[in-house]
């Protein structure tokens, strides 16, 4: 049996990969509020933060705050050439979403394959952020990078919610999420707003991978893992709700570590899973908007 | 002798179909400048078919001309940069958000010296309860209300023309009468309507021409003032 220790570290774990489960799941929603596609590729941003990070540290010498800032443009760009080579022919074209989303999967195993021809396939990391921790709260370590993440993951969110309140693109952006024919008769770009919600999706993942690299490696295959368990939170969060996909990926990640600690690592897909199943019962519209419609009543 | 200037919209054999359903025949239909023209017609004659064509929301064949400038190859946004202001049947607003989001998005072409608080302020001139509901979710408004906010948030655009489909549809009459009255004071200020229309005896009396479509196409076109004198088109559309 577990003791406290040993609980409560895990549920600190558990928050800080669960912020990027939320960043991962935000990045879904961004790109499903505009257009109607779950892209799969998802996870690709992540891998790719981590991976383009770990080169410009590497290879070109940058100081870590330079390559970060870096990152996430150059990760943005891999968003820009996914919308407009793979989702926009089809988009164009009248493509059904199942077809689209699909070909958003396709692309996520092409870009890790193209990942292993180009810079193998062993793990990469980097140090931390800040070195010398962990932070000793009497017997529970904290690693200084999970304040990092919850510092940027709140600053992201923060940066989100102006973007989409105060800002004409992300009103705009909004305003297709809710009805694309009434925002293209008041001249709204919709295509346009489209590339613009890849590119903030892909910077997004880019931010959850420069930020988790530290504490988990990077390698060709994170990808998927953490698209699906961004996926679970945004479903969890209700679809489409940038909020809830944050909480989402947070209780995600807490349910996660507990059942590592308390059943075994090979529980924890099954308590990702199971959870998804449990609020897909409880909720079929996620736990957030559940709550909404709850004080609208 | 000068020539005369070019309509403010012209519809060429514009014609579209949803399958092997043709739900407009080649229709041709104009609005002058500064003029209000109410298109007439049943459920299912292709009122809705033809403005959604007009805006490229459908697919369609024929040509569209704005102050004699072919745009039939402009997108949907790009006719609205124009000018070109369509309130949609059913409103289209943005549910979630509040009325000033929605104004505020209204205004998302506007350039020049106009500014987004100048606009609103002719929109509560016109429409004084949307100011009260500023920070209501449009959702929440009742259906006069998000009748009246489709029609400021299209305004909001300064439009050059502004055409409405079926603007009085499930609206108390009192509340309609409103609404209609404001386009023909906006009307009377110069602003090119294209009003769409089941049976409307007050958009009638607004209109300064009128279509009557029927089964997909145009079976009439006259001066408003002359629909009482047709007995078959003043009993069913008068009463």
């Amino acid at each position: 049996m577990p003791d406290l220790v040993q609980f409560a570290q895990s549920l600190v774990n558990g928050v800080g990969v669960g912020l990027i489960y939320g960043l991962v799941g935000i990045g879904f929603c961004v790109i499903y509020n505009a257009s109607g596609i779950v892209n799969f590729a998802q996870g690709v941003f992540v891998m790719l933060g981590g991976m383009v990070c770990h080169a410009l540290l590497s290879k070109l010498g940058l100081p870590m705050i330079v390559a970060a800032v870096l990152t996430v443009p150059i990760v943005a760009l891999a968003g820009l050439a996914i919308e407009f080579l793979v989702v926009r022919p089809m988009w164009d074209r009248g493509a059904a979403l199942f077809a689209i989303i699909l070909a958003t999967l396709a692309t996520q195993i092409a870009i890790e394959r193209l990942t292993i021809l180009t810079l193998g396939d062993q793990p990469r990391t980097y140090p931390e952020f800040t070195l010398g921790g962990p932070l000793k709260l009497g017997s529970i370590a904290i690693s200084y990078q999970l304040f990092w993440i919850l510092g940027c993951g709140s600053l992201m969110v923060v940066l989100l919610w102006l973007f989409f309140t105060r800002t004409t693109a992300g009103r705009a952006l909004r305003a297709c999420s809710q009805n694309r024919e009434a925002a293209a008769l008041l001249g709204i770009p919709v295509s346009r707003m489209l590339m613009l919600s890849f590119a903030l999706s892909a910077g997004l993942g880019a931010v959850a991978g420069i930020l988790v690299t530290p504490m988990q490696v990077t390698a060709y295959n994170i990808g998927t893992p953490f698209g699906v368990n961004g996926f679970i939170a945004a479903i969890i969060g209700g679809f489409g709700s940038a909020a809830g996909a944050l909480a989402g990926g947070v209780l995600l990640g807490v349910l996660q570590a507990l059942a590592i600690v308390l059943l075994g690592a090979g529980f924890k897909n099954v308590a990702a899973l199971s959870v998804l199943l449990i609020v897909l019962f409880l909720f079929p519209s996620g736990i957030f908007a559940a709550l909404q419609g709850s004080k609208g009543h | 002798m000068s020539a005369s200037p070019p309509p403010l919209i012209e519809a060429r054999d514009l014609a579209a179909s949803y399958g092997r359903v043709q739900a407009l025949k080649p229709t041709s239909l104009s609005v002058a400048e500064g003029e209000l023209v109410t298109v007439l017609g049943p459920n299912g004659a292709g009122k809705s078919t033809m403005l959604r064509a007009m805006m490229r929301l459908t697919s369609a064949s024929g040509r569209v001309l704005f102050r004699g400038r072919d745009i039939t190859g402009l997108s949907t946004h790009d006719r609205a940069k124009e000018g070109i202001i369509l309130v949609m049947e059913g409103r289209g607003l943005f549910s979630q958000m509040t009325v000033r989001e929605n104004l505020v998005l209204g205004a998302y072409t506007l350039t020049g010296d106009e500014t987004v608080d100048g606009r609103l302020d002719g929109v509560f001139r016109l429409f004084p309860r949307l100011k009260e509901r500023y920070e209501q979710v449009a959702g929440s408004l009742s259906g006069g209300e998000q009748q009246m906010l489709a029609v400021g948030r299209a305004i909001m655009a300064k439009p050059k023309l502004l055409m409405l489909d079926e603007p009085s549809l499930g609206l108390a009459p009192r509340v309609a009468s409103e609404i209609l009255e404001t386009l023909g004071e906006l009307n009377r200020q110069g602003l090119g309507i294209l009003l769409v229309e089941q049976k409307a005896p007050q958009a009638l009396r607004l209109a300064q021409r009128v279509y009557v479509l029927s089964l997909g196409g145009i079976v009439a076109e006259l001066p408003a003032s002359e629909i009482k004198s047709h007995h078959d088109l003043s009993r069913y559309y008068l009463h």
